[in-house]
């Protein structure tokens, strides 16, 4: 006599069934795993590219990170170095050098508080840092790809505290690639991971 | 004897090259430009410190400070 299995109670055959049942077994318990996996939800996020960075870059460029599948994006940098401690990550949005705006806003560790206009129409964002030399980028960024106003925000880790940073970039530009660079030196190692947010 | 200034390499996806001389223009003008707003951005901050340090010395409390 059939039983189900301890989860999804999918229906299986017992030892003690017909083998000649076996067939018609096997279907029903086809049709329960399909209607369950059917039924289970995606994944809200899409890893869209994942690019290992080289030795001694001075900037690293996504070319094809945003497009109109997605609507919004996260975007991180790990596992690198940077050739000088406690540099600032800015980005630049494909070849637009013009129109960013960023604010910082943090507390050090001795807990002083700080706030930083990092850009005022400048030409980047300064949307992290690093911790000595291990720089840690983090950011979702949205509507890249929209005609529209480009927006992100982001966590800020550095040796001597942490802050969250946001800005919008003033055109509506439809980018498909980004720009990150260090204060000065280079990179070495780690990976660029770009991941969108599912629309529906 | 000519000689030549290596310029940094640069990453585009999975290619890494070294710059043009115009990428290289634009990457020092940007540095530049960098270094002068982190300064200035620090600069503020260390201001803003010392105030409320200059504060301090006059006698106020943290939450007087914090209230200004």
């Amino acid at each position: 006599m059939a039983t189900t299995t301890p989860n999804y109670g999918w229906p299986v055959p017992t030892s003690t069934d017909y083998v000649k049942d076996g067939a018609v077994a096997i279907e029903a318990l086809g049709d329960a795993i399909d209607a369950t996996v059917f039924g289970l939800g995606t994944s809200g996020l899409t890893l869209v590219s994942a690019t290992t960075v080289g030795s001694a870059v001075a900037s690293v460029t996504i070319s094809g990170a945003f497009s109109s599948t997605y609507d919004n994006y996260k975007v991180t940098y790990t596992g690198g170095t940077t050739s000088a401690s406690n540099q600032n990550l800015y980005v630049q949005l494909g070849a637009t050098t013009t129109g960013y705006y960023s604010i910082r806003s943090g507390i050090r560790y001795t807990a002083a508080a700080f706030d930083f206009v990092d850009s005022n129409n400048g030409s980047n964002w300064t949307p992290s840092g690093c911790i000595d030399t291990n720089p840690n980028l983090n950011f979702d960024i949205l509507q890249p790809n929209m005609a529209r106003i480009t927006m992100f925000d982001s966590s800020w880790q550095s040796a001597t505290g942490i802050a969250f940073a946001a800005g919008y970039q003033n055109s509506t530009t439809q980018f498909t690639a980004f720009t990150f660079t260090p204060d000065t030196g280079t990179f070495t190692g780690g990976t660029v991971r770009v991941y969108g947010y599912k629309k529906s | 004897m000519a000689t030549t200034t290596a310029k940094p390499n640069i990453q585009i996806d999975d290619l890494v090259r070294e710059m043009t001389t115009e990428e290289h223009t634009a990457y020092k003008a940007q540095q530049t430009a960098n270094a002068a707003q982190k300064a200035e951005a620090e600069a503020k901050v260390a201001a803003r410190e010392s105030a409320l340090a200059k504060l301090a010395a006059l006698g106020l409390t943290a939450d007087e400070i914090a209230a200004l």
